[in-house]
C-alpha cells in the first residue's frame, strides 16, 4: 500500500504504454474486463495489468457487473 | 395403507391423508349401526399418515369386517358428495343475485 | 320434551362457556331413534341456500349437515384445488434493486387468470428424476415472460420531481407479463390468454438504467404444497347465530337490549297498545359478542347461541376460478378421494388374501384347491 500511497493524492490518468505498476506492456483488447464504478456509476473497461481505478473519477472501488448468464430460481 | 385387525376391531393406516379426510371419514363410519367405535389420529404432523381405527359390535361380527365398514364409509361418503353437488348447483342456479346493498359477510 | 329436542342442534354460549358444543347425531347416543346414515333421509334434510354469487365471491349456507363436512370441504377449498402458478423464474437481467430470489418470490405470489377450461385441461408437471428431469410441454407448462427497462424521459422538464414525468417505465407491473403460448395453448388460449388475474400489482420499481427480463414457467399444483397455488384468498364458514328472548323486553329497556347487538339484529317493533317490544330481526349480521350477557338487567332473558348444523360459507376466489366452481371442485376432490382410497382397499385385501394363500400352501402343499376361497381374514 505504502508504495501506491502517493498515488492516491493526485489522480494522473493513464498514459500509454505505461501502467500504474511501473512497468510497461502490451494492452490485449481481447481481454478486456468492464466493471461498473462505485462512485460515479460509468462503465469502465480495464485490462490485465491495469490498476483497479475508474478512468472518469479515479475512484477505486469497482463492481463487477452482473452475470449475463440465465439464473434459475423457484418462486417459492 | 396396512392394517391390523383381531376380529372385529381393525386400525388402518392410510398414506397421504390428513384431517381432510380424516374427520370426515370418521363421522360417516360412526353414523354406522354397526360400528362400536371409530376415530381417527394423525401420529405425526410431518409423517404423511393418517391412523384410522374401526370397532364392530361383538354381534355383528359374523357378518361385518371393520373393513366392510370402512368400505360402506367411503360409499356413504361418495353418495354424500353426489348430493350436496346436486343441491349447490340448483340452489345456485335458482339464485338470483340481490341489489348491492345487501353486503353481509 | 319437545322443546329440548328442538334445541339440541343449539350450541349455548354463556358469558364464560360454551356448551353442547359436540354433535350427538350418532346411532346409540340417543334411546330409541335411528341416527344411522341414510342418503335419503340427507336428500330430504339438506339445504344449500346462496346469498351472493359473484365470480370473486360468494356466500350460501348449508344446512343440516355436520362440522366434520363443512370443515373437510373448506380445507378442500383451501388446500386440495389445483390452480396454475408461477414455479421457475430463469433470470436474463435483473438489474433492478430487488434480490433475485425476492423478484421470483412475489412473481409467483401473483394470481393467473385465463381459459378456464384449458387451465382446468392442463395435466400435472411431473418433475421426474434428478437424473433424468422431464422437459416441460404445452399440457403441463405456461411459459409467461417479463421484459422492462427504465429510462429517462427525454420530454421532461427541468423542474420535475414527479418520477412519473422524469422517468419512463419505472414500474414494472402484473400487467407487464406476457404470455407466450406454445403448441394447442395457441388455440386453447386463444380468447383467453394466461395474465396476471389483477393487473395492478405492483412488482417492482426501476430507475433510469435499470432492467428486468426474465422468463417463468407456470404450473399446476395444489395450495398444499405451497400457499400461491391456494385458489381461495378465503374460505371459510361460521355457524348461523341464535338469540331466544325468553321473556319480552319492552319500553326503553327494548332500545338497551338492541344496543347490544349490532345493527339490524334487532328490530323494534310497536305493540297495539303502543309499547315498544325487541324482536330478533336478523340474526346473520350478529357477532356473538356476548355485550347482551354483560347487562345484569337481561340476566336470564336471553340466550345466545349458535346453530350447530348450520353453516355460513364465505368463498373469495383468487381470480382463477369462480368462487362456486371452487366450492364444486372440493366436493369433486373429496369423492375422488373416496374412491382412490377404495382402490386402494381392494388392493390390499387382494395382496392379504394371495399371501395367506402362499402362507398356507407353503404349510400344506397337496391342499390347493383349497385355496380358492378367498379368505382374508
Amino acid at each position: 500500500m505504502s508504495a501506491t500511497g502517493s498515488q492516491r493524492e493526485a489522480y494522473q490518468p493513464p498514459a500509454a504504454g505505461s501502467s500504474g505498476m511501473g512497468r510497461s506492456y502490451v494492452p490485449a483488447p481481447a481481454g478486456t474486463m468492464f466493471y461498473l464504478c462505485a462512485e460515479c456509476g460509468v462503465k469502465v473497461g480495464i485490462n490485465k495489468g491495469e490498476p483497479i481505478r475508474c478512468k472518469e473519477c479515479g475512484h477505486r472501488i469497482l463492481y463487477k457487473q452482473r452475470t449475463t448468464r440465465m439464473v434459475q430460481f423457484e418462486a417459492r | 395403507m396396512t392394517v391390523r385387525h383381531p376380529g372385529g376391531s381393525a386400525s388402518f393406516e392410510i398414506l397421504g391423508e390428513d384431517h381432510t379426510l380424516g374427520n370426515a371419514l370418521r363421522y360417516i363410519i360412526m353414523k354406522n349401526p354397526e360400528v362400536e367405535f371409530c376415530g381417527y389420529s394423525i401420529p405425526h404432523p410431518s409423517e404423511e399418515k393418517m391412523n384410522i381405527r374401526i370397532q364392530i359390535y361383538p354381534e355383528y361380527w359374523e357378518h361385518t369386517k371393520p373393513y366392510d365398514a370402512l368400505m360402506k364409509g367411503l360409499d356413504d361418503l361418495a353418495d354424500l358428495c353426489d348430493h350436496i353437488t346436486h343441491a349447490f348447483k340448483e340452489a345456485r342456479d335458482n339464485f338470483v343475485e340481490p341489489g348491492d346493498n345487501s353486503e353481509q359477510r | 320434551m319437545p322443546a329440548a329436542s328442538n334445541r339440541r342442534n343449539i350450541v349455548g354460549v354463556k358469558a364464560e362457556t360454551v356448551t353442547n358444543v359436540s354433535s350427538t347425531d350418532f346411532p346409540g347416543h340417543w334411546p330409541g331413534e335411528d341416527h344411522s346414515w341414510n342418503i335419503k333421509h340427507f336428500r330430504r334434510t339438506f339445504r344449500v341456500k346462496f346469498f351472493r354469487n359473484t365470480p370473486l365471491f360468494s356466500q350460501f349456507d348449508l344446512i343440516h349437515t355436520d362440522a366434520a363436512i363443512a370443515n373437510t370441504l373448506r380445507r378442500i377449498m383451501i388446500a386440495e384445488v389445483p390452480t396454475l402458478a408461477i414455479e421457475s423464474v430463469y433470470v436474463s437481467n435483473n438489474t433492478s434493486i430487488i434480490q433475485d430470489e425476492v423478484l421470483a418470490h412475489r412473481l409467483g405470489l401473483i394470481p393467473l387468470c385465463g381459459d378456464k377450461d384449458a387451465l382446468k385441461g392442463l395435466s400435472w408437471y411431473l418433475r421426474g428424476e434428478d437424473s433424468a428431469p422431464r422437459e416441460p410441454t404445452d399440457e403441463d407448462t405456461v411459459v409467461l415472460y417479463l421484459k422492462k427497462a427504465c429510462e429517462r424521459n427525454p420530454d421532461a422538464k427541468k423542474t420535475d420531481t414527479d418520477p412519473d414525468k422524469l422517468y419512463i417505465n419505472h414500474n414494472v407491473y402484473a400487467s407487464d407479463i406476457l404470455f407466450e403460448p406454445a403448441g394447442r395453448q395457441i388455440k386453447s388460449f386463444a380468447h383467453d390468454p394466461v395474465r396476471a388475474a389483477n393487473p395492478d400489482i405492483l412488482i417492482a420499481k426501476l430507475r433510469p438504467g435499470q432492467e428486468i427480463d426474465l422468463t417463468m414457467h407456470c404450473i399446476k399444483g395444489i395450495g398444499q404444497d405451497h400457499a400461491k397455488f391456494s385458489p381461495v384468498a378465503t374460505a371459510s364458514y361460521r355457524l348461523l347465530p341464535d338469540i331466544k328472548i325468553k321473556k319480552p323486553i319492552r319500553g326503553k329497556a327494548a332500545e338497551r337490549f338492541a344496543a347490544c347487538f349490532p345493527k339490524g339484529v334487532i328490530a323494534i317493533r310497536e305493540r297495539k297498545d303502543g309499547e315498544k317490544e325487541a324482536v330478533v330481526d336478523n340474526v346473520r349480521n350478529d357477532t356473538v359478542s356476548r355485550e347482551v350477557l354483560r347487562h345484569d338487567e337481561f340476566k336470564g332473558i336471553v340466550e345466545l347461541g349458535r346453530v350447530r348444523d348450520h353453516f355460513i360459507f364465505s368463498v373469495e376466489s383468487t381470480g382463477q376460478f369462480d368462487a362456486d366452481e371452487i366450492f364444486l371442485s372440493a366436493v369433486g376432490t373429496l369423492k375422488a378421494k373416496t374412491i382412490n382410497l377404495k382402490r386402494d382397499i381392494y388392493k390390499m385385501l387382494r395382496k392379504q388374501a394371495l399371501d395367506a394363500r402362499r402362507a398356507r400352501e407353503a404349510e400344506n402343499p397337496d391342499a390347493d384347491e383349497e385355496g380358492d376361497a378367498m379368505d382374508t381374514q
